[in-house]
């Protein structure tokens, strides 16, 4: 193929709109050919289509699969400490300091949000927003991650039967809304991502449901705070 | 460009993809779970577009992240990068089923993060990071729809240039020229757009 060739059909292999034969040939034209200087960009271009779709939300459902699903692929060798997993590579500078990872229950919270609120200035966009507690020493520190995606951070919670689950709500003018289901480790505690924006939230809240979740809460928190 | 021309909150963010590429790497679920609820609603949004209906698009983009998973050895730090993999996977997932739907066979296109990182580094880091969604979608509109179609029926039905040109009874020649004329099209819109967005911020 020569280059008058790859440029007549450049449009079409930015769009893989090329039969796979001469896509192939197209990229290896392009791998030992420096005139086409535009044909990353035209791929890059035709990438860019990808945010000309509306978002949607998919279902709750999707994420639990998801993660069932990474879970089953992972070896259980591979399974760190969900918690050595966020201070190793989430937040550095925790790590670094050498935070006792055996301290007990309240004073671990304590000193990660300390942690959490001391590298929130400069460059870290990461700030603890909120606190949460409950019954038997348990609690749980929410931060930003960055806008509009919390971290919940908690422990002190008891395993649950496969007939129940804990779920994350937040509440606004009262009123409850799902922000998802957290999963516990044996020793009871949680990391959770959601997507939630804190400013237009007044308190969170954790509370046990039947597996599956609710709709809305059907027991009294295990854990609340306010934002 | 100069360097200073970079949103300082810009490099928040790049630091933080490093964070994100090496709990990917270290198989954290939890590096995952940040990645869904950041680029979730636009995979998923994407996949409706291409497939039409929930259950399907939620396959493909639970495919897509499976195989991010799976290939997360070769993921490295930049936002750009790893949103446009991440979409460019949904995209060949969706357009896949969509295929195997229509009772044609799949593409099977591979899709390797080296070959994402290599799409000029100037205009995926500057540019792709930059641009709101509502640009390009703005830009897409604006194409005449001699072109707009072809790029749609390339993009989101997953049609070859014969295939464009039988549905639409054009020449194969127009085919290609109006995917290439349009493509243009839009690589100057959103340069354009791009450049007004480093300005304001």
């Amino acid at each position: 193929m020569n280059c008058d060739e790859v440029e007549d059909i450049l449009g079409a292999y930015a769009l893989d709109a090329l039969p796979g034969e001469l896509s192939a040939d197209v990229t290896a034209h392009l791998a030992t050919c420096s005139k086409h200087p535009e044909a990353a960009e035209l791929r890059a271009v035709a990438g860019a289509l990808a945010f000309a779709a509306p978002e949607a939300q998919p279902s709750a459902a999707l994420k639990t699969r998801l993660l069932e699903a990474l879970r089953e692929e992972s070896e259980p060798a591979d399974a760190a400490p969900r918690r050595i997993g966020i201070l190793g590579w989430l937040k550095p500078p925790v790590r670094q300091r050498a935070v006792p990872y055996a301290l007990a229950g309240a004073l671990v919270i304590a000193l990660i949000a300390l942690v959490i609120t001391n590298v929130g200035g400069s460059d870290e966009p990461r700030r603890a927003a909120s606190s949460l507690s409950g019954e038997n020493n348990a609690g749980a520190v929410v931060y930003e991650l960055e806008d509009g995606i919390i971290v919940l951070d908690a422990e002190g919670l008891k395993p649950l039967d496969t007939a129940q689950t804990y779920q994350l709500w937040s509440i606004a003018s009262g009123k409850p809304s799902s922000l998802g289901l957290i999963g516990t480790a044996p020793n009871g505690e949680a990391l959770a991502v959601v997507r939630a924006d804190l400013n237009a939230i007044e308190s969170l809240a954790v509370t046990i449901e039947p597996a599956g979740g609710s709709i809305a809460p059907t027991t009294d928190p295990v854990l609340e705070g306010k934002v | 460009m100069s360097p200073d021309l970079i949103d300082p909150s810009e490099r928040n963010t790049h630091r933080e993809d490093g964070d994100l590429a090496d709990g990917l790497r270290r198989r954290d679920p939890l590096a995952m779970e940040i990645l869904y609820e950041r680029l979730g609603r636009q995979a998923f949004g994407l996949a409706y577009r291409i497939l039409g209906d929930g259950p399907s698009a939620e396959d493909a983009v639970q495919e897509a992240l499976l195989t991010v998973w799976r290939q997360a050895d070769r993921i490295d730090a930049a936002r750009g990068r790893l949103n446009s993999f991440v979409l460019t996977l949904v995209h060949h997932k969706a357009i896949d089923a969509l295929r195997v739907k229509r009772g044609q066979q799949a593409r099977q296109i591979s899709v390797d993060f080296a070959e994402v990182e290599k799409v000029g580094a100037d205009f995926s880091e500057r540019v792709l990071q930059s641009i709101a969604s509502g640009e390009v979608r703005a830009a897409l509109t604006r194409l005449p729809e001699e072109q707009r179609r072809p790029i749609e029926m390339a993009y989101y039905e997953g049609l070859t240039h014969l295939e464009i040109a039988a549905a639409l009874d054009l020449p194969l020649g127009t085919v290609k020229s109006r995917l290439r004329l349009g493509l243009e099209k839009l690589r100057v819109a959103l340069r354009a757009g791009s450049g007004d967005e480093l300005r304001r911020s």
